[in-house]
């Protein structure tokens, strides 16, 4: 009899047609992207960057935990004896293909040298361009360096 | 019960032990881990970092399990409470002036003492005073040091006292300023000396060549036998993405223990060289040309068959380098048969070919290596043997130390680092002092020495030296004739006097070999006189010195640099019309006299079988992949077997290589052997060519840390 | 170090040792000492002779070692030279750096430490213008670096001049017994 009775009055279809209505006049969260943006977190993982230190010194040192640790497999590091006698990479390559941005790489690393910035638009137009090198990832990390020391700061209480 | 053992208690488990074992030995076998870093099974007991302390039942304090003796009844627990924290406090103290700089140490990952920091150490360091910094020191080109890491645990320096025999390392100073080291700045020479690498517990000590350029979790560890002397020393060869990065000792009681010589562990580091071969290579109007292996091995094989159209089977040769691989030998046979060929040699080393059927069918030093220690006296005969077989030099060591005679009789003094009974240098020359060793040893014995050497020992004039000499062999004694002898212009002579020395007194006689892999040779026929199975062949072919004096119109190099032939072969490459050289490396003495190059592996890239000097096979597979174009040898000689339209060429991989080999085994006879009546005395004119330690086959002489080493050590030859 | 003295160390480590290096080295007295003292060990253990070899060298050379005379020892005793090394950086009472004539070793362990030690050594220092390890450019006092207690906790303060002790010191007695050194 109730469900009779609901059927002929369309609550149903009123009780919807209320939800509809009332998001009629709520605020949109929909953006529109790329003219609009949403914020993000300092701990985003977006493309890898390789950090100095402020006396321009490279801070990787070739410790290959980051290739050891990806589970991609997306690292691949030469490394050999610098000119000054140090320990740095010949070669450092990052496939962003391979790359699943879990932010391990930057987890391992014990001088915060490899890093996942917030940038995330980014593109390739050729073959081979997918192969992060040493010398970009030092251009990325040289240009950011601010915004990268910033997030890093910003995450630092909580580790 | 018998009255040297004793019953003792470990963790609880009842076990029993010999008398004046040591409680850590009978703990390792009970399979009840103590942490140690000082202790090592192959060195004296120290007790020095106190890492091993365990718990002994009515005992007040705990324990250094390395140090303290078993007893009756004895009930030691290693993982109690009172064990574990006498472990945990000592990593502790450990610690303490240990830098954090794992992520650059190369021991990083391999290390004993982050493994037991792991384990036995806190999380957390207690500790805020500064950390001590220590100043490396120079140990030469093959040892890298970063002595802030230095634990003291003494096992290199105990090293240097007990293995190498020459203590170069000490500790210096005492307390917080105890440092390891030379105090007076000098290198570290010893053959053997990279073992303390190895026997470092933390990354103080590490392999030079090898700094930062790998982690020991991303290397691939290949099991495989050394390819630069006769002990076939094994090894693990550690490769990444196909490169090898470095070698490491296999453990193997029978031949070097845990120990591997610095030639061995340092040679690969010649593999990347600049002369390299890469491509195959061709010569077309005095030209060098990189062409594909299609044109190569069609260019090889039309050379070899224009040879034998022009000469006949008789114009063509083919020379191995003594370390090539069981495998590429028996192909090198193969086709040498195939195109009728009998000239085929891997004796490139030797000037005396005189009296070739008196030597053994397989040529060895007689005795097991493991054996080497117990002997009661040797007698060495033309042989620098630490330059030689280190790891072998190392057993003759042991033996002396142990209370075996050990005479020389050779060119010059050497510097054996352990005890010598009688060092004949020099003198009126090797046969002759030899000779004088006989007569004194015929005399003796009251024996007559056999016709044909009469003429020898007659002139001779036994001395006090020769006498002792002759007195010592016996029984368990050897007579054995190094390479120096191998090399000199009378071997035959050394050899028929020193047989028959072994003979009189019942010693056993043998060759120190050359190369790793003399006695595959001989197996495989790769000789003249002696086909496949070491079968006397109806019709002898040249040896490699007949082939220089006879030249030839086609040449097959396996292996095989100009630097490999004394001068007085050398010539043989130069006027040989055409020379095929199969080779991992092509410098421009190779280029100036081959005409093909066909680029192929080292013994670190192919997949093979070394007979050592004990007759013992050790088949590995290939570490690294050959750089470029270049193939594993029995490939390209298998192809190369197609490309000549022959039959039998069809092997799938080694194995069946050498498979074919051991079918030809049977008829292997060890019978005595004709002997010519007389042997006509030559004396040495100029003296043997010594190919020095590090300069004994391509790769060797390319390992830059090799040839730094030898030139720090003053070595004429580097 | 002062550079006042001849550093043979130096010379040394540079590369070749001067020749000869053998126990040609050694007096008839240091060889008639150290051939006394190999009688008391068993054959083979020259090793244990080695403190005896390196006192009575060092006291022929005024007050230190040098690596010849090191390697002097070794060759004598027949023992590799770091062996000789190892004894001769261990033990306190060998310098194997040239250092001045009169050794001078103020004690600042616990009882010293309590009745003034410290301002003792600090006067000493004070006085002579060198700091403990170093000696005086004319050569003539050697402040030793590390004295740990000399058993003469009684007479704290205390400090041992040329193997005398002289106790119950004050900054008056210590510029006597210094001035009265040569």
């Amino acid at each position: 009899m109730k469900s009779i009775l609901q059927t002929f009055l369309l609550t149903e279809l009123l009780g919807g047609l209320r939800l509809t209505f009332k998001n009629l006049f709520v605020r949109k969260v929909t953006l529109n992207y790329p003219e609009e943006k949403t914020p993000k977190s300092p701990r985003f993982r977006g493309l890898h960057a390789q950090r100095r230190y402020p006396n321009g010194e490279e801070r990787c040192i070739a410790c290959k935990l980051c290739e050891a640790v990806c589970p991609a497999l997306a690292i691949t590091i030469d490394s050999d004896v610098s000119e000054d006698g140090t320990r740095r990479t010949t070669r450092y390559d990052i496939d962003l293909f391979k790359c699943i941005y879990c932010g391990f790489c930057e987890e391992a690393c014990p001088v915060d040298a490899i890093v996942e910035t917030r940038i995330h638009e980014y593109h390739m137009e050729n073959r081979g361009e997918n192969i992060m090198t040493k010398e970009k990832l030092l251009a990325i990390g040289d240009r950011y360096e601010p915004m990268i020391a910033a997030d890093k700061a910003a995450d630092a209480p909580y580790r | 019960m018998s009255d040297d053992t004793v019953q003792l208690e470990v963790n609880g488990v009842p076990v029993t032990a010999r008398k004046g074992q040591m409680i850590i030995e009978v703990t390792d076998a009970a399979d009840a881990y103590v942490p140690r870093f000082c202790y090592h099974p192959k060195l004296s007991i120290a007790a020095n970092c106190r890492m091993c302390l365990v718990e002994v039942e009515n005992v007040p304090k705990p324990l250094p399990a390395c140090a303290t003796p078993v007893a009756d009844g004895m009930k030691v627990q290693t993982r109690s409470g009172r064990a574990l924290a006498a472990q945990r406090a000592t990593m502790e103290f450990l610690l303490i002036n240990h830098p954090l700089d794992c992520p650059i140490c190369d021991q990083g990952g391999e290390c004993e003492l982050q493994d037991l920091a792991m384990g036995f150490g806190r999380d957390v360091s207690r500790y805020t005073e500064r950390k001590r910094v220590v100043k490396d020191k120079d140990l030469g080109p093959l040892v890298s040091t970063d002595m802030t890491r230095c634990i003291h645990c003494t096992r290199c320096v105990r090293f240097g006292q007990e293995i190498a025999g020459i203590q170069e390392l000490g500790t210096i100073g005492r307390g917080e300023s105890t440092e390891i080291g030379t105090f007076v700045e000098r290198s570290v020479g010893h053959e053997l000396s990279g073992n303390i690498i190895d026997l470092c517990p933390v990354g103080a000590l590490n392999n030079k060549p090898y700094r930062y350029r790998a982690r020991s979790w991303e290397m691939t560890q290949h099991a495989t036998v050394s390819g630069h002397d006769c002990a076939g020393s094994n090894l693990y060869a550690h490769a990444v993405r196909g490169r090898v990065m470095r070698a490491v000792p296999r453990p193997e009681e029978r031949i070097n223990e845990t120990w591997l010589a610095d030639r061995d562990r340092y040679s690969c580091h010649g593999l990347y060289g600049e002369d390299r071969l890469q491509e195959p290579m061709l010569r077309r109007d005095g030209e060098w040309h990189k062409v594909d292996w299609e044109t190569a091995l069609k260019a090889a094989a039309a050379g070899l068959k224009d040879a034998v159209g022009r000469s006949g089977p008789e114009g063509l040769g083919f020379l191995a380098h003594p370390s090539s691989t069981l495998e590429e030998f028996l192909l090198v046979e193969e086709l040498a048969s195939a195109l009728g060929s009998a000239n085929i040699d891997y004796r490139v080393h030797r000037v005396d070919f005189r009296d070739p059927d008196a030597e053994p069918t397989v040529p060895g030093i007689g005795v097991p290596i493991a054996d080497v220690e117990g002997l009661d006296a040797i007698l060495l005969v033309g042989s620098l043997i630490r330059e030689e077989v280190p790891i072998l030099a190392h057993r003759v060591r042991k033996a002396a130390l142990a209370g075996c005679r050990v005479s020389f009789i050779n060119p010059t003094v050497g510097e054996w680092l352990f005890p010598v009974q009688a060092e004949i240098a020099g003198g009126a020359g090797m046969v002759a002092e030899l000779a004088a060793v006989l007569q004194s040893a015929a005399r003796k014995r009251g024996v007559a020495v056999s016709e044909r050497l009469a003429d020898v020992v007659s002139g001779a004039h036994p001395g006090p030296g020769h006498d002792a000499i002759a007195a010592s062999l016996g029984q368990e004694s050897v007579v054995w004739l190094g390479l120096v002898a191998e090399a000199d212009p009378a071997r035959a002579d050394l050899f028929a006097i020193a047989e028959e020395l072994a003979r009189l007194t019942g010693a056993r006689f043998g060759q120190l070999t050359v190369g790793a892999n003399s006695a595959g040779a001989a197996l495989a026929g790769v000789q003249p006189h002696r086909g496949r199975g070491a079968v006397p062949r109806p019709r002898p072919g040249l040896d490699a010195g007949a082939m220089a004096s006879e030249g030839l119109d086609g040449l097959l190099l396996l292996n095989l640099e100009p630097e490999d032939f004394p001068p007085e072969t050398r010539p043989l490459l130069d006027d040989a019309r055409c020379v095929v050289a199969l080779t991992p490396f092509a410098d421009d003495a190779l280029l100036s006299c081959a005409d093909v190059l066909l680029p192929t592996g080292t013994f670190l890239e192919t997949s093979g079988t070394f007979v050592n000097c004990e007759g013992r096979w050790q088949s590995f597979s290939g570490a690294g992949r050959p750089p470029g174009e270049a193939r594993p040898a029995w490939k390209v000689l298998r192809v190369l077997g197609n490309f000549l339209d022959q039959e039998g060429f069809d092997f799938d991989d080694t194995d069946e290589v050498r498979d074919a080999l051991v079918s030809h085994l049977d008829g292997l006879s060890h019978g005595a052997q004709d002997r010519p009546d007389r042997i006509l005395a030559r004396e040495s004119a100029s003296p043997a060519r010594a190919v020095g330690l590090y300069g004994v086959d391509g790769l060797v002489r390319r390992s830059e840390p090799l040839q730094a080493a030898a030139a720090a050590s003053g070595d004429p030859e580097a | 170090m002062s550079d006042s003295f001849k550093d043979t160390t130096a010379q040394a480590a540079a590369g070749e040792s001067p020749e000869p290096l053998t126990e040609a080295m050694l007096s008839a007295h240091a060889r008639e000492v150290i051939d006394g003292w190999l009688t008391r060990f068993p054959d083979g253990q020259g090793r244990s002779a080695i403190i005896a070899a390196l006192r009575v060298v060092q006291h022929e050379n005024n007050g230190y070692l040098t690596p010849p005379l090191m390697d002097a020892v070794a060759a004598y005793l027949d023992l590799p030279k770091v062996q000789v090394y190892e004894v001769a950086t261990f033990y306190s009472m060998f310098e194997t750096h040239p250092v001045g004539r009169h050794h001078v070793s103020v004690c600042t362990n616990v009882s010293c430490m309590l009745r003034g030690g410290e301002a003792i050594l600090a006067h000493l220092e004070n006085k002579l213008g060198i700091e403990v390890g170093e000696s005086t450019p004319d050569g003539r006092i050697f402040l030793k670096r590390e004295e740990e207690c000399l058993a003469a906790c009684c007479g704290a303060p205390m400090m041992m001049v040329d193997h005398v002790y002289y106790e119950h010191l004050t900054p008056e007695t210590v510029d006597r017994i210094i001035e009265e050194l040569d």
